[in-house]
């Protein structure tokens, strides 16, 4: 520790105050096509991460060659793995008794006779279930997949009652949310039907090696023992299958096709795939209408969501930190009583307390009332939520608001955690409050927090709560008419999806596509922070 | 002597520093509290419904507490607490299970399941409303049957949720488990009698977050319960009293609900919040 | 053994809910011809939150004076008529079976399938009862979707008379030099296109969206991209660039506001915030280049709409207790409760009616406003703008031209926007006896379109196929003819313009 203090904190950046910009780059420059660890060792800090990033992007293109050059590779590997199954499949038949053979059509059969009975049932329950199902209404849904229905809803007038009726005829929601389902099952089948190949081949070779195949009581006992993750596990995993990954495919599959408020599908028109068409909507330059393109809108919406995320999350990390030592700091008394009343906002509901906040802000709002009228501070309302700048800003400090009691609470364990023998031998060698901070406190803090950072930058890009009640995306964006939604300049990509498929034209199909692109986005930083920040990647070494 | 002058004028600097801390303190306090205060007094007037430009009422009261009494706000008090009730004993068993593994056991599919599972949480879930409005609303749990439909949501995809437990967990050490194991104890036996004491933090702390939750709901709570206000839960039912044609004569009977809804949380909360603490350092900070 | 057993999970969850997908639509069990109604019915019936309990009483009364032997089962759900459209649409089959809306969701409404279209009869009662631009609310194309529930949705000014004296109250300058004189706010909600229409409607403008029978809208006819809307566009500039200006139409004397142009919603309340310094006038008239305007408005109403049913006789009793709920006395009774302009002419003439302040200041404003027709969604986006434009232009004349120019490319986009309509061919001609008037569907594989339906066809049947609605791109050149009858899908070869009939 004390040599890392000897080397003077003062010497690496008065260094770097004197590189001038172009050096700065060059020397960045110099060592990106090629490995050099000397000169990398050599480069100040934010040179190293500067490059840690470039590196990225550089490698991008490499990446994708290399994807496409292994993609050969991958589909050769596949196929043989694939006709290795099938092999496997047509020897098990082959070389197996009658008992594996039946089992090829009755699943389940080799188990039960062979003594494993619950297992057997299972499986026989599952292909009958499935056969069923096939039949029932699974060969109907998958019929229609390709087309989303052919008759819409159909209207006819009765003459003696004097009414008109409806008659609804197919539902390409449901045709869709099936099709897609029985698709799921299909694999599902397919898989456990070969599970249950294996486990015959397995049982034949076990029993004629004169080993003793695992009973029912075996069975059950490893449920709760070398198997108890699968026990664990199946009860979460089913739910999220269901629902999160189903839903998440059928979105996908939504950008595909035409589905708004004019194709619902069922009460007026059926909807239909169109391909790629939604894509260009969104990615084409051309205006639509009098406003800027979508493309550019996009754009715009994404640029604040970035800098929104950024502010927020560090405004919040740095401001909480302080607000903690503050507290931390020896000598200040009523420590737990400065927490209670910050962690309030943490307890509270936020469209409680955000809608308040809101309406705070108003032009004739409690706020304006104050300085204009009671104090006579101002002649004229402040324009919180009316100016594009004034509304970002408010937005970010009511963030701050809502957030410091949450980071306070999380640095204030963090912070003291931190070995104090660090502090005393820094204080020893005569370094300031400051230098204690930037040399102790925040290389200690960002390198335990990281990853926090990351799933805080992101849950900021997606922070739908503190801007729909406290804007709702106001103030109108004028350039931005023409695109869906009426957007905002205080709008996230979030906020803007949520408009989308609320609006007037209740375009899904539109949502869909924007959905897939803040993934994108997302997954992108994700990446990149993946690839700079190396602790996060190695879960193991805090255990 | 010079030493000691140093001393002191150390003394006199760590005053000033601590004064200056103590004033930016209650001014932080100020600003954290107003708006709650504030919350508090307007529910107390009787005088006017609508929003003013003062914050100490004329006339004080309990009529916009009656007002809630009569309303359906009872009902949509009742269906968010069975809502946060259920939600925090099936969230955290179904938290509790997928964290749990994935932090002891080490199986082949661990890597590309926490993977994927980071991956499926960059999707929007906002995007996915529609269609788990048409997956309840084919099981009849939609509208008055909102309850069931919002829990089973909530519950199905709280695994997804298991990563600050997970990081608990993990700093649990190992060693204990492969002692129990080494003594004959099923990995079952491991989980109940060692882990799950020593976990009281982050059970609590999933609990209370669980709980908390449905509180504030809106967006989907909303979706699911359209048109239906039997259905609605508090936060749903309260904003609609804020729309343009109601702001007028419910504006002080939602800043009454707000302290109602407010008042058992932050309690609880309060009571629990040396365990909220532990949990959020222990998880949320270690990968 | 677990993965068996999660499968056999996910299994059952998928079955459950694929059965249920099965049978989700509701036996529509016909009632027998005749026009026998007597029965229950369970019904579902959406009303703002104010009018929950007068409606329940309006049904029970319903019950007990209908001469079918209807009874109505009715569950009375609290949902604004601002939300009703958006709410429909989420799901129209679980959506109120009556429901109370604003006009200006009719075409969203339609064009959801979320409202059924009336009956001869009940048009008939509807035209009968009430006055023309309720109908005209209530009207796409020459079909009634709806029935007028009050004619009182438009907005007129209130203001504070010991800020605005009543010598003031008729000129927009005068206004707002006395509010910014008195440190107090207009509020006027001109970032929402139904309030800064009024501007252009004073100075002449007009703008109108024409709908076919379906409720699609065709094209717009508008002008305020004109001189005389310039000179609306400056009267905006007025308001918009005062320091007094707020962008809202809540009851705001509480909090600061001197005027307020609003509806008659907001007379209870701010009766209360203001009491006898209440003053209710029409809107004032704004002066530019030494010439006045007076400000327009729209003018329009709620209706109460239907749900299309699958059963005809439900669908039956349905109209009937629409129309008692529409009818005089509901209408006299909801006036009387909450002050709600009835649509109904004899409504309209009760004195009660006739001397309600409020009611007078709209009828005043009625002069200059014109009824609200049929507006397509996407507008209100579209113009709400006008009035953010023009506040952060510098107020050159040129700033404003732009402004004008720019909502006059976004409406004319609405329709280039639709490729999907400009780009599709249509069936048109004698099939089902239609006289070449309706558009039949067809959809799309590539170059080839086929019929949506399979048509039963006589012999010498004739029709085209064409593109966008116009005669500009058809095929085949001359009327194809049919010369077998049977039924048919129509198919087109959009590449080579080769119509053929594909048996069905």
């Amino acid at each position: 520790m004390k040599r890392q203090n000897g080397t003077d904190p003062g010497n690496s950046s008065v260094r770097r105050k004197h590189k001038s910009p172009q050096v700065f780059f060059k020397e960045i420059g110099e060592i990106l096509g090629e490995y050099s660890d000397g000169r990398y060792l050599r480069l100040s800090k934010l040179q190293k991460l500067i490059y840690k990033i470039l590196a990225f992007f550089r490698a991008i293109p490499f990446a994708i060659a290399g994807f496409f050059k292994n993609i050969g590779k991958n589909i050769k590997n596949a196929a043989i793995s694939l006709v290795n199954e099938f092999k496997d499949i047509g020897s098990t038949f082959a070389h197996g008794d009658w008992k594996t053979r039946v089992s090829y059509f009755v699943m389940g059969f080799g188990n039960i006779t062979r003594g494993q009975i619950l297992r057997g049932l299972l499986f026989l329950l599952f292909e009958i279930v499935f056969i069923v199902y096939m039949i029932v209404a699974g060969g109907h849904w998958l019929s229609l997949l390709p087309s989303l229905g052919k008759q819409g809803p159909t209207q006819s007038y009765d003459p003696v009652l004097d009414t008109y009726t409806t008659v609804y005829n197919d539902n390409s929601f449901k045709i869709l949310l099936y099709g897609v389902l029985t698709i799921f099952f299909i694999i599902a089948f397919i898989y456990t039907w070969r599970l249950n190949v294996k486990q015959n081949k397995l049982a034949e070779q076990y029993l004629k090696s004169g080993k003793k195949l695992k009973g029912d009581k075996d069975d059950l006992r490893s449920m709760v023992d070398e198997q108890f993750y699968k026990t664990l596990l199946a009860l979460p995993l089913t739910g999220i299958l269901v629902f999160t990954v189903m839903p998440i495919v059928f979105m996908i599959l939504v950008a595909f096709t035409n589905y708004d408020g004019a194709h619902n599908g069922f009460s007026n028109n059926l909807f239909s795939w169109v391909g790629l068409d939604n894509f260009n909507t969104l990615f084409s330059w051309q205006s639509a209408g009098g406003g800027q393109s979508y493309s550019a809108t996009f754009g715009e919406i994404l640029a604040w969501t970035l800098i929104w995320a950024f502010l927020a999350t560090f405004t919040n990390y740095f401001l909480g930190m302080f607000v903690a030592m503050m507290i931390n700091k020896k000598g200040i008394g009523l420590k737990k009583m400065w927490r209670t009343i910050l962690v309030m906002t943490v307890a509270i509901p936020q469209f409680i307390s955000l809608l308040y906040v809101s309406k705070m802000f108003a032009r004739n709002g409690l706020i304006n009332l104050t300085l204009k009228d009671t104090l006579g501070w101002i002649s004229q309302p402040l324009p919180f939520w009316e100016d594009a700048t004034w509304a970002r800003v408010t937005v970010i400090l009511v963030n701050i608001w809502i957030g410091i009691p949450y980071l306070m609470l999380i640095t204030t364990g963090i912070l003291m955690n931190i070995p104090a023998d660090l502090y005393e031998s820094a204080r020893i060698d005569g370094a300031n409050a400051w230098q204690q901070y930037t040399k102790i406190t925040l290389p200690y803090m960002l390198f335990i927090t990281g990853p926090y950072l990351l799933t805080s930058f992101t849950g900021n890009m997606n922070n739908f709560n503190v801007i729909y009640l406290l804007t709702g995306g106001a103030p109108t964006n004028p350039a931005a008419s023409g695109a869906a939604g009426s957007v905002g300049y205080t709008d996230l990509l979030i906020t803007w999806l949520f408009k989308i498929t609320t609006g007037a034209e209740s375009q899904y199909y539109l949502a869909s596509v924007v959905g897939i692109m803040v993934f994108v986005v997302v997954a992108l930083i994700s990446l990149i922070v993946y690839n700079v920040l190396p602790s996060i990647k190695n879960e193991e070494d805090y255990q | 002597m010079s030493n000691n002058k140093h001393h002191m004028g150390m003394k006199t600097l760590n005053r000033l520093s601590n004064s200056a801390i103590y004033t930016l303190l209650v001014i932080i306090s100020v600003v954290w509290l107003i708006p709650f205060v504030f919350i508090v007094l307007q529910s107390f007037r009787v005088e006017s419904t609508y929003q003013v430009g003062y914050v100490v009422p004329h006339q004080w009261g309990f009529q916009n507490y009656i007002n809630l009494w009569n309303s359906d706000f009872k009902r949509w008090y009742l269906n968010t607490f069975i809502i946060a009730l259920a939600a925090a004993v099936l969230q955290t068993i179904i938290v509790l299970c997928m964290s749990y593994t994935l932090s002891r056991f080490r199986f082949k599919l661990r890597g590309p399941l926490m993977r994927f599972m980071l991956i499926l949480g960059m999707f929007p879930g906002m995007l996915t409303m529609i269609i788990l409005y048409r997956v309840l609303s084919d099981l009849g749990l939609t509208q008055a049957n909102a309850v069931p439909g919002l829990i089973l949501v909530s519950v199905a995809s709280s695994g997804m949720g298991y990563y600050v437990s997970k990081g608990f967990f993990d700093t649990i050490p190992k060693s204990l488990d492969e002692a129990a194991r080494v003594d004959g104890a099923t990995r079952l036996q491991v989980l109940y009698k060692i882990i799950l004491p020593l976990a009281k933090p982050i059970v609590i702390y999933t609990i209370l977050t669980a709980f908390m939750g449905p509180w504030g709901d809106y967006v989907f709570a909303r979706y699911v319960a359209f048109g239906t206000s039997a259905g609605y839960n508090v936060a749903v039912g309260m904003y609609s009293w804020l729309t343009n044609d109601q702001i007028n004569n419910m504006y002080t009977t939602f800043c009454a609900g707000g302290v109602i809804v407010a008042l058992p949380v932050t309690i609880l909360f309060l009571c629990l919040q040396k365990y909220y603490v532990e949990g959020v350092t222990g998880g949320a900070v270690k990968g | 053994m677990k993965k068996l057993l999660a499968i056999a999970l996910a299994l059952a969850l998928t079955l459950s809910l694929a059965a249920c997908g099965n049978g989700g639509e509701p036996p529509a069990d016909g009632g027998d011809a005749g026009a026998d109604l007597a029965g229950t019915y369970d019904v579902v019936i959406w009303a703002p939150e104010a009018a929950v309990d007068l409606t329940k009483s309006q049904v029970a009364d319903f019950n007990s004076s209908n001469e079918y032997g209807i009874t109505i089962n009715a569950t009375v759900e609290p949902v604004s008529e601002a939300d009703a459209a958006t709410n429909m649409i989420t799901d129209v089959q679980a959506g109120g079976d009556l429901f109370f809306f604003a006009q200006d969701q009719l075409s969203r409404l339609i064009q959801a399938g979320a409202v059924s279209k009336l009956g001869a009869s009940a048009v008939e009662f509807a035209k009968n009862n009430n006055n023309a631009a309720s109908i005209l609310a209530a009207q796409s194309g020459s079909d009634l979707y709806a029935y007028p529930l009050t004619a009182d949705n438009g907005y007129f000014m209130y203001y504070d008379k010991s800020v605005v004296p009543d010598s003031d109250a008729d000129s927009l300058e005068a206004i707002i030099a006395d509010c910014e004189a008195a440190g107090k706010n207009i509020s006027f909600e001109l970032e929402n296109a139904w309030y800064s229409a009024g501007f252009f409607f004073g100075t002449g403008c007009h703008s109108q969206w024409i709908t076919d029978d379906d409720g699609n809208f065709i094209s717009i006819d508008d002008d305020f991209n004109s001189d005389k809307g310039l000179i609306a566009a400056k009267g905006i500039q007025k308001v918009v660039t005062s320091k007094s200006y707020v962008n809202s139409s809540n009851a705001d004397f509480a909090s600061g506001s001197a005027v307020v142009v609003t509806g008659t919603w907001n007379y209870a309340t701010i009766k209360d915030q203001i009491g006898d310094n209440m003053g209710v006038a029409d809107l004032p008239s704004f002066e530019v280049d030494g010439q006045s305007y007076h400000i327009g408005s729209y003018s329009g109403c709620k209706l109460l709409g239907v749900k299309p049913q699958t059963d005809a006789v439900r669908g039956a009793a349905l109209a009937r207790l629409a129309q008692y709920l529409t009818g005089k006395d509901c209408q006299l009774a909801r006036f009387n409760s909450f002050g709600w302009g009835p649509s109904n002419k004899d409504a309209l003439a009760d004195p009660a009616v006739t001397s309600d302040p409020t009611l007078a200041a709209l009828n005043e404003q009625g002069n200059y406003a014109v009824p609200q027709p049929n507006i397509h969604g996407s507008w209100w986006d579209i113009a709400k703008v006008i009035a953010t434009d023009i506040k952060a232009s510098d107020g050159s004349d040129a700033a404003l031209k732009a402004a004008l120019d720019k909502y006059e490319q976004s409406i004319q986009a609405v329709f280039s926007m639709s490729d999907d309509v400009k780009n599709a061919f249509t069936v048109i001609g004698s099939i089902n006896g239609d006289g070449w008037t309706l558009d039949l569907p067809m959809t799309a594989d590539g170059d080839i379109w086929t019929s949506n339906e399979a048509y039963t066809m006589d012999a010498g049947v004739e029709f085209k196929c064409r593109q966008g609605m116009s005669w500009d791109v058809a095929y085949p050149a001359d009327n194809f003819v049919v010369e077998t009858a049977g039924t048919y899908y129509i198919q087109l070869n959009a590449a080579t313009g080769e119509v053929s009939l594909i048996p069905a």
